[in-house]
């Protein structure tokens, strides 16, 4: 299929979902707007980690770690009397300022110590919360007062919009100079910086664009679950999720993320509230799969393998 | 190809919500809860939702509620409280009960209480005591039992008798636990007591060993422990490894249950406890429910199972004083409400805080769990001080 | 300061020293899948579990004890790591170590998930073993001393059989270096899948010991694998004497940590260990992490 009509049906598609999703709150009962609520964060998650992983290769075992902290940053700042629209800014702020020095030391790390590393820092970040009683009430949790929070449909239109925006996010790089940068990393990190590119700028950046994302996420989060504790903000499920979402539907592409976290949060839906094991089970199986047979995802299986460019990779787009 | 197949199964997810019939309610009346049936709190949780199904079991014979019958939907919050949290949602806005029994332990039970506050329902809670949960200014949560701070008073004043001076304190790092904390450094406090060591533990830590080493070196007289069963089993067990000796030993929850004695034998003889209620207690209908318990489940139940039965009995009593399961009228009838069931007395404040009914403290006697403070409804005498380790 | 008193030092000293060796048999093992094979086995603590479950299980329905279950449940291990690695992990070896990695965090999220379903998240535990010996005024837990004991020969045998045997050597040259080795004529695969066996095995003796001193869960394993991780990297990756004794300096020093500051810190040291290495001195883990 030619690039241009593949661009054209993608813009369209994307539309209409758009579209159906700023109408879903006028005809559907809350539960169900809920469930789409979450969907959106998946996909603004996925899209995120796909920033780090799938774009530049430096694939994160614990980027909850800055979900995390933007949920207790937003809730904080939410119950110091803030409006709700200052928390998620702060909430996203915070994560992407804690992301700036952590991006220098995490990503002089290869492979999979990179991957190790950011999975202790999601723990680290679990424990802090735990142990710094006086800020965040520890182990008991932040339940947050009714009062303050924003309305459902609020906390919708944020989550759709955080999702839309990664999900364009994505898309543009794809196209710009930073995305061919990022992927000369991918590829070969000490050719690229042998042909000039700046290696160290442009992972920090991607680092902390993809911090900031889970940070706003998190905090939304927070207000629209009305509680949230170490566990639960931190919690490694959520890890899983970014990573079999994207891999399963598709590493470094655009609709990849978004194939995914529909499949994911389908199989959830069915599965969490009476078999929350088995929810969690199908995934690791799901990752298992994709390692083994379909490092593409789902979106190479649908998409015709042909080249564009002499640098397209089976299983990217163009 | 891709984005054709993309949109099509959002399509389908949509339309399928759309489509979505609503849940028909006919002539039943839907009661929802989510306790934790796995997890830390597995064991005292099943304890609750079978005294709790009892009760339902028992309305619908009695030919149910406002003529209605009870359904009890019910979901496994696996004893976490952000799971609690969206178990109560989808309680409330998926399977639209009419009713709601909260769930076991203060920390679930503050999430849920949060979630039954932002959609104003009220929710009628048996299985927390921890003041936090009522200091909110919230207008939906009505406890049951009595409040955590208060529970360790009387083995405490017990301790003070005795000339006791140093108590060592451990505590697990929720609401609850840190509630009952509360309450024993404020009596402590109060009676000129000292406490010589406070360490607080995580949910999952279920190593106590630096913990003894250090009461051990603090020659604590007494050893208060804000903990629930696995804690408290965990920690005698490892107790009596490290040879700790204290003249008296309290958990606030573990000795209240049978699983306490069975598991630990010998070693649970003497170690006291709390308990919101005894089947021995002179109560209406509470021998009824003990024996019926026993004969249906094979253990006498303790107080959780008393505290599920009892909430029962509280919404029905609502229900009756309300004539309808309208959440405003039930919610006003839960606050005007001052009687006694099989459980104890329930009359709460303006905050829905429990202040009727008062705790008890238990000991581990020849192998059984009996009340023995305070002193009128004691089914034996205290057994001072815990024996040595080398002396059973 | 009371704590300061000798016997008190030596108590969390003892007791320090039994739970490492723990760590060290198991951190031994992880070592050994990486030195053979370059794979990074997330999945190891719950090969661990799976050991400590099945102590569970036989105790529970045969009434077996855990020190007899142990003769039976490392040999069957042994047998599933074996062929796990046939069909699993064959398939990743020659891959970037980053494909192993996501390979074995898919197994080892099935792994846990599939406890649950079976075991539920209950705690669960053991306990044969109660009480303590007596030295002096020193109380030594029975379940630790055994545990210890049992991991501590089982590691110091693991070792010897590395040094001594010659199929421990052939293990040691595929690690050294694994063409070569095959150029001298050693199987390597099947060296391979003998030391995947070998060190499921390590991690399920280690499980039937976490058995009797611990309560335990299908979650379990997320605490332990941190800690192996933090072992080997502190101890140097492939270095097989290194881990054992970083898992017994573990051990020892978030026994200090517990008594001087307090438990849940004990249990935050070997991720603030192990991030503070990766993060501040990758160089240390001789240039092997190094972008």
């Amino acid at each position: 299929m030619p690039e241009n009509d593949q661009r054209s049906i993608s813009f369209w598609a994307g539309t209409v979902l758009v579209g159906l999703a700023l109408l879903a709150p006028f005809g559907v009962n809350e539960y169900y707007q809920s469930f789409l609520l979450q969907v959106f964060l998946v996909i603004a998650l996925a899209q995120a980690w796909n920033l780090i992983s799938g774009m530049t290769g430096y694939v994160s075992f614990g980027h909850a770690a800055f979900f995390g902290v933007g949920a207790y940053t937003g809730a904080l700042f939410l119950t110091w009397g803030y409006p709700w629209w200052i928390a998620i800014f702060n909430g996203a702020g915070i994560a992407a300022l804690i992301a700036v020095p952590l991006g220098f030391l995490t990503l002089r790390l290869r492979g999979p110590y990179f991957a190790i590393a950011m999975l202790g820092l999601n723990e680290v970040g679990r424990i802090v919360a735990t142990l710094w009683v006086s800020v965040t009430k520890g182990g008991t949790g932040l339940p947050l007062p009714p009062s303050l929070l924003p309305s459902l449909d609020i906390t919708y239109f944020m989550m759709l919009s955080l999702a839309l925006g990664a999900t364009l996010l994505i898309a543009w790089v794809h196209r710009s100079r930073f995305g061919l940068e990022l992927r000369a990393i991918r590829e070969d990190e000490e050719a690229a910086e042998m042909v000039g590119v700046n290696t160290t700028r442009n992972k920090v950046t991607a680092f902390v664009l993809s911090a900031l994302i889970p940070g706003a996420v998190g905090a939304v989060y927070a207000m629209y679950t009305s509680y949230i504790n170490p566990a639960s903000a931190f919690d490694p499920a959520r890890n899983i999720e970014m990573i079999v979402v994207v891999l399963f539907g598709g590493s470094g592409t655009v609709w990849g993320p978004i194939i995914g976290a529909a499949t994911v949060m389908f199989l959830r839906e069915m599965l969490w509230a009476q078999f929350p094991a088995a929810h969690l089970a199908a995934l690791g199986v799901l990752l298992l799969i994709v390692v083994l047979y379909l490092p593409g995802g789902l979106v190479s299986i649908v998409r015709e393998r042909h080249r564009e460019r002499p640098d397209a990779r089976p299983g990217e787009s163009p | 190809m891709k984005s054709r197949f993309s949109l099509s199964f959002l399509l389908s997810i949509l339309l399928f919500l759309f489509a979505s019939p609503a849940l028909t309610q006919n002539n039943e009346i839907h009661v929802g809860t989510s306790v934790a049936l796995t997890g830390k709190y597995a064991r005292t949780g099943q304890e609750q939702l079978q005294g709790f199904q009892m009760w339902v079991e028992e309305v619908n014979e009695r030919g149910g509620l406002l003529g209605k019958k009870v359904h009890l939907i019910h979901y496994d919050d696996e004893s976490k409280p952000e799971t609690g949290a969206k178990l109560y949602e989808k309680l409330i806005t998926d399977d639209k009960v009419q009713l709601l029994i909260g769930p076991y332990s203060s920390d679930v039970t503050l999430a849920a209480s949060t979630v039954a506050e932002k959609h104003n329902f009220p929710m009628v809670s048996s299985g927390a005591s921890s003041s936090e949960i009522w200091a909110r200014g919230y207008k939906n949560i009505f406890g049951l039992y009595t409040l955590a701070d208060l529970y360790m008073d009387q083995i405490i004043e017990l301790g003070k008798s005795k000339g006791l001076k140093k108590i060592a304190l451990v505590y697990e790092n929720t609401a609850f636990p840190r509630g009952v904390a509360e309450g024993v450094k404020r009596k402590a406090k109060e009676l000129g007591m000292q406490i010589v060591f406070e360490e607080e533990y995580g949910k999952a830590s279920t190593d106590f060993s630096s913990m003894i080493i250090k009461i051990k070196a603090k020659k604590a007289d007494m050893v208060i422990g804000g903990s629930y069963l696995p804690d408290s089993t965990g920690f005698m067990r490892q107790a009596k490894e490290a040879r700790l000796y204290a003249k008296i030993f309290a958990f606030a929850v573990g000795p209240g249950l049978p699983d306490f004695g069975h598991n630990l034998g010998l070693d649970a003889e003497g170690v006291m406890g709390n308990t919101q209620w005894e089947p021995t207690l002179k109560l209406p209908g509470a021998k009824e429910f003990a024996e019926k318990y026993k004969v249906r489940h094979g253990h006498e139940p303790g107080y959780h199972a008393g505290g599920g039965y009892g909430a029962g009995h509280v919404l029905e009593a609502a229900v009756k004083k309300a004539g309808s399961t309208d959440r405003d009228k039930v919610r006003a009838a839960l606050f005007a409400l001052d009687t006694v069931n099989a459980f104890g007395r329930f009359k709460v404040d303006a905050t829905g805080k429990q202040i009727g009914k008062p705790a008890y403290a238990v000991q581990w006697l020849g192998g059984e769990r009996h009340i023995v403070l305070p002193e009128e409804a004691a089914t034996a005498k205290v057994f001072y001080p815990f024996k040595d380790w080398n002396k059973r | 300061m009371e704590l300061l008193e000798p016997e008190i030092l030596l108590q969390m000293l003892i007791n320090g020293l039994l739970a490492g060796a723990l760590y060290a048999l198991l951190a031994g093992g992880l070592n050994l899948i990486f030195g053979v094979m370059r794979v990074i086995n997330i999945a190891h603590a719950e090969f661990m579990l799976i050991g400590a479950f099945g102590a569970y299980v036989l105790f529970n329905v045969f009434g077996l004890h855990p020190l007899f279950s142990l003769l039976i449940i490392v040999p069957i291990i042994f047998v599933v790591g074996y062929y796990f690695q046939r069909v699993l992990i064959e398939r990743v070896v020659d891959r970037p170590m980053l494909t192993s990695l996501l390979a074995t965090y898919g197994v080892s999220i099935i792994l846990i998930n599939v406890g649950l379903l079976i075991f539920s998240s209950d705690f669960k535990s053991v306990p044969v073993l109660q009480g303590s010996f007596l030295i002096g005024d020193l109380a030594v837990s029975k379940p630790r001393a055994v545990a210890g004991l049992v991991s501590l020969v089982l590691s110091v045998g693991v070792y010897l059989f590395l040094d001594r045997t010659r199929l421990g050597k052939a293990v040691r040259a595929v690690s050294e270096h694994a063409q070569v080795a095959q150029i001298c004529g050693i199987d390597v695969r099947q060296i391979r899948m003998l030391t995947f066996g070998m060190a499921a095995a390590m991690a399920g003796a280690a499980g039937v010991m976490l058995s009797i001193i611990y309560s335990f869960w299908p979650g379990s394993g997320v605490d332990f694998i941190q800690k192996c991780f933090a072992i080997i990297i502190i101890g140097g990756m492939g270095n097989f004497v290194g881990a054992l004794y970083g898992g017994i300096l573990l051990g020892v020093v978030e026994s200090f940590v517990g008594g001087f500051i307090s438990t849940q810190w004990a249990e935050a040291v070997a991720y603030l260990l192990l991030v503070t290495v990766l993060l501040v001195r990758p160089t240390g883990l001789k240039g092997v992490a190094r972008a």
